[in-house]
């Protein structure tokens, strides 16, 4: 059997700043991966370890997604290979895109049987990439995924909605989106790390990959920060409960918020 | 001369950050309060391959370089002092000089077991009467028909009782002074052999220190590390290892009080406004910063030394010296910046700076690496 | 007719703010079902001009029919298809995204269109910065789809298709047991941080609410990785996001990720025993003290 797990390396916007000019400074910013794609990789590890599978990375972007540190982080975190699609072109790749460029790597690879994703990533957060990955496939997904188990052809999937849990199976190749708290990731030990480089790196060149252009073209037109409320920031003192609590009650209620 | 940690380095760094972050910090003020030794991480270091991560891999290590091994040391210190030195005396004190001077036969073993972490080891060379003054040591190893018998005791044994395997020191020659000196290697249940009641500490109160005793503790032939007489010389070769490892830990205690330092300054407000705004605490994290700067540079060089063959006698000692003098000022300085929260259990200061002091002490005072310092720059 | 916009909808008739945006676009409004006929019965009847149910046998969920919704949708193909945030609408429509090439945005505070161009001014980063982008073809939104229409009778025709749905089947529905939540509709909503040392300290935050007619939420890690409530109760970039008139939050740090979740709100509270907590700068009254004792005593304060 053989998985895929799409994975993303980029920048998390807590470590960017908005200029006054709306346009968003990266510079102190350091690249990782994905913050939920380690959760996406155990579970996919857990389901590949138990029937034999071979774990195939995946993953297109920018300069630098093809850097070697970035290819062992991930490799490290236990995939057995990676294939890599860098391009400058791909820094402003929309979702549809990316998912383009992410189906021709697949069908690249060839005789997949399941591609696993992440929740959503760290930076754009957009939930969008597996479905519209899905879609260019022509595969089912199924998003919020805690569970999967079986073979390829007889996928066994549990997903979280809302009240509960949903057990669903699969009679073909999916794309299954982890849910943010799917498995625990292990952290990766000092054997794996330095076995990542030892692991074999594909590198895709996006021209040869022949993706038709998009019918929409989008164009920035321009840019914000944008405005906060501002807040009262109003300390009401505490050394008494009773009177903090009468305090607050009484400002809420003529403020019309009680 | 390239000052980039390598791929590799960053990621090891990264993901033992991760692991401390996860499993060590939560529990770091509760064994410090509770003098509890973390038992429940061992597991879980050996897990991560953390315990002989300088050894090879057919030997059971990780079979990664040692600057590598020093960063990962570092990391666990930040977050809790007490493990770190857990980790840094089973891997350099107690499993080195198996590793460097140990018979095939004693190497198939031990050696596999402690560098895979599967058993803990600890050096006992240290008596009530022979600190800095090594040589001095009276605890005895006679030789009988059918093995040795060890007599004496030593105190402040890092990993005791928890400890499998004890490499320890002990006069085969009293007369000798130095050279009569041997190493055993001792195993943790053997009859004679026992450990006495905890040492309570300033700091690093995660590490348990206990006396061990030997009362006629009779070990076979094969438990000598070494020849009759090389004790000595094993004893202070491993030390030069060790103390690349305690400098790492003074480095990690030295970037927890600074870390801390720096995010309480951005958000204690004083007079209106962030005390990180008043020029008085600028200049002390700007010395803060540069001494944790300067240290961690002469820790990596140390350990530079050891992955490219070099002599690191004295690069060890110098980073030993610096990075644990620095730990105590830059502890010290924490607690400043923090003001009257500093000296409560509010916050982590009051612990490193508490964790920091015993870096001047052991491994070799700071009275000793300046002896070997000068010794070197005297040549 | 010719659909100027598609709304595609799963199992639950959410799409009362979808509606109002594609109405605000002018043209014609289409909406594509994949879920049970009342679904499909329900957005007859919430002011669009039409509706294609994509029927399916019953054990078959609403992702099993996104080639049939792309298929309707790329069959009149519109300038504009929404659907709302919810795990099955997401995949219907990236099927539809896929089909038609479309840009996809996920963070539209407006929708119009300039000319030939559908404008949309879009939040970026976790919401820490906006763009406005025009685009020439096709565009996929994400929206929150807004409350179910109000069953007043009169709706539009049905136009049934039942392609043959992919391979995947409904086995088995486990409850968790935790109530859920409606909190878009609150007025009033306490949400509760790591500061709430353990699970049955809960009661003391549920006194409260009944006092104060509040909905309670959390922060990521109380509904995540301790698991206290359910998934549908937490705030943030990644969870709900509100703007009721009163939110209290009690034991919150005040990061990014949740707040973003509620910079909506009126008036905001925040509880926290210590002083330096990110929170207080984002809240309109601070309380630095012990839940323990502040809960309480505003619970019998509210009484």
């Amino acid at each position: 059997m053989r998985i895929v797990l799409a994975y993303k390396w980029t920048c998390d916007p807590e470590e960017a700043t908005v200029r006054a000019d709306g346009t968003v400074d990266w510079s102190r910013a350091k690249p990782g991966l994905s913050a939920y794609d380690p959760v996406a990789i155990e579970l996919a590890r857990q389901c590949a370890d138990a029937v034999g599978a071979e774990l195939i990375g995946v993953t297109a972007g920018d300069a630098g997604v093809a850097a070697p540190i970035a290819a062992k982080a991930a490799l490290g975190r236990g995939l057995d290979r990676v294939v890599i699609v860098e391009d400058g072109s791909l820094a402003d790749a929309g979702r549809s895109e990316l998912a383009a460029v992410l189906a021709e790597a697949i069908r690249h690879i060839g005789d997949v049987d399941l591609v696993v994703t992440g929740d959503s990533s760290v930076d754009v957060a957009a939930k969008m990439v597996p479905t519209v990955l899905a879609g260019e496939l022509g595969w089912p997904a199924v998003a919020e995924v805690t569970s999967i188990t079986g073979q390829a052809g007889a996928l066994r999937v549990e997903r979280a909605i809302p009240g509960g849990v949903q057990v669903l199976e699969i009679s073909g190749p999916a794309v299954l989106a982890a849910a943010a708290d799917a498995a625990a990731p292990r952290v990766p030990g000092m054997k794996d790390l330095l076995a990542a480089a030892k692991k074999p790196v594909e590198l895709l060149e996006l021209a040869a990959l022949k993706i038709s252009p998009p019918d929409a073209v989008m164009t920035v037109t321009g840019r914000a920060r944008p405005e906060r409320k501002a807040r009262a920031g109003q300390l009401i003192d505490t050394a008494d409960p009773a009177k903090a609590a009468a305090e607050l009650v009484t400002a809420l209620r003529q403020a019309g918020a009680l | 001369m390239d000052f980039e940690l390598t791929d590799e380095q960053q990621l090891i760094r990264d993901a033992v950050r991760e692991f401390a972050e996860t499993e060590v910090t939560p529990i770091a003020a509760e064994l410090d309060r509770d003098h509890r030794f973390p038992y429940e991480l061992m597991p879980k270091l050996a897990e991560m391959n953390l315990m002989g991560m300088p050894y090879p891999e057919k030997e059971g290590g990780a079979g990664a370089d040692y600057v590598s091994y020093v960063i990962a040391v570092e990391e666990i210190s930040r977050a809790c002092a007490s493990t770190g030195i857990i980790v840094s005396a089973h891997t350099s004190l107690a499993t080195w000089p198996i590793f460097k001077f140990g018979t095939e036969a004693q190497k198939d073993r031990y050696l596999a077991d402690m560098a895979s972490g599967r058993r803990l080891g600890a050096f006992a060379l240290t008596e009530p009467g022979a600190g800095t003054d090594a040589a001095a040591g009276t605890a005895t190893a006679t030789l009988h028909a059918d093995g040795y018998a060890l007599n004496g005791s030593k105190m402040f044994i890092t990993n005791a009782p928890y400890a499998d395997v004890y490499v320890v020191f002990a006069k085969t020659d009293p007369e000798r002074g130095a050279r009569g000196m041997s190493a055993f290697i001792v195993e943790k249940d053997t009859p004679g052999f026992s450990v006495g009641e905890a040492e309570h500490k300033l700091g690093i109160r995660g590490s348990s220190t206990p006396p061990v005793y030997f009362a006629d503790c009779r070990i076979p032939k094969e438990a000598l590390l070494g020849g009759e007489g090389d004790g000595f010389k094993i004893a202070m070769q491993t030390l030069d290892g060790g103390r690349i490892g305690v400098s790492a830990q003074a480095l990690g205690i030295a970037q927890a009080a600074l870390d801390a330092s720096i995010a309480y300054a951005k958000e204690r407000v004083q007079f209106g406004k962030p005390i990180a705004n008043l020029q008085a605490i600028q200049w002390m994290i700007a010395d803060m910063a540069l001494e944790v700067d300067a240290a961690r540079l002469l820790v990596y060089r140390a350990a530079s030394c050891v992955d490219n063959g070099r002599p690191y006698s004295t690069e060890g000692a110098m980073a030993k010296l610096f990075a644990s003098e620095a730990a105590t000022r830059v502890a010290g300085k924490a607690i400043q910046i923090h003001g009257g929260y500093g000296y409560t259990e509010s916050y982590p200061v009051e612990r490193n700076y508490r964790d920091a002091k015993i870096t001047e002490l052991y491994e070799g005072t700071s009275e000793v690496q300046r002896m070997v310092i000068a010794r070197s720059a005297l040549r | 007719m010719s659909v100027n916009a598609w709304i595609v909808v799963g199992d639950q008739p959410t799409v009362g703010n979808l509606v109002t945006v594609a109405r605000s676009l002018g043209g014609p409004v289409g909406a594509v079902v994949a879920g049970p006929r009342p679904v499909a019965e329900a957005v007859a009847g919430s002011g669009v001009d039409k509706v294609v149910w994509c029927s399916a046998p019953d054990n078959v969920p609403p992702e099993a029919s996104a080639p049939a919704v792309a298929d309707a949708v790329a069959a009149d193909p519109p300038r504009v298809v929404l659907a709302g945030r919810n795990p099955g609408e997401r995949v219907l429509l990236g099927a539809a995204a896929a089909r038609l090439k479309a840009v996809v945005l996920t963070g539209a505070r407006s929708v119009a269109f300039d000319g030939d161009d559908v404008v949309v001014v879009n939040a970026v980063f976790g919401d820490i910065a906006e763009e406005t982008v025009s685009v020439s073809g096709p565009v996929a939104l994400l929206l929150d789809g807004g409350p179910a229409p109000s069953a007043d009778g009169t709706g539009v025709p049905i136009e049934e298709v039942s392609a043959p749905p992919l391979g995947l089947t409904v086995i088995e529905t486990r409850t968790h047991g935790f109530d859920q939540a409606d909190l878009g509709a609150a007025h009033r909503v306490i949400g509760v941080g790591r500061g709430l040392k353990a699970r049955e300290d809960l009661a003391l935050i549920e006194e409260l609410a009944r006092a104060a007619g509040a909905e309670i939420a959390c922060s990521r890690p109380v509904a995540e990785g301790l698991n206290w409530m359910g998934k549908d109760r937490y705030i943030g970039s990644s969870g709900a996001r509100i703007s009721p008139q009163l939110y209290v939050a009690i034991g919150i740090s005040g990061q990014l990720q949740h707040m973003v979740g509620v910079t909506g709100a009126e008036t905001i509270v925040a509880i926290n025993t210590d002083p330096n907590a990110a929170i207080f700068k984002q809240a309109d009254y601070g309380l630095v003290g012990d839940l323990y004792q502040l809960v309480p005593a505003i619970t019998a304060a509210l009484k």
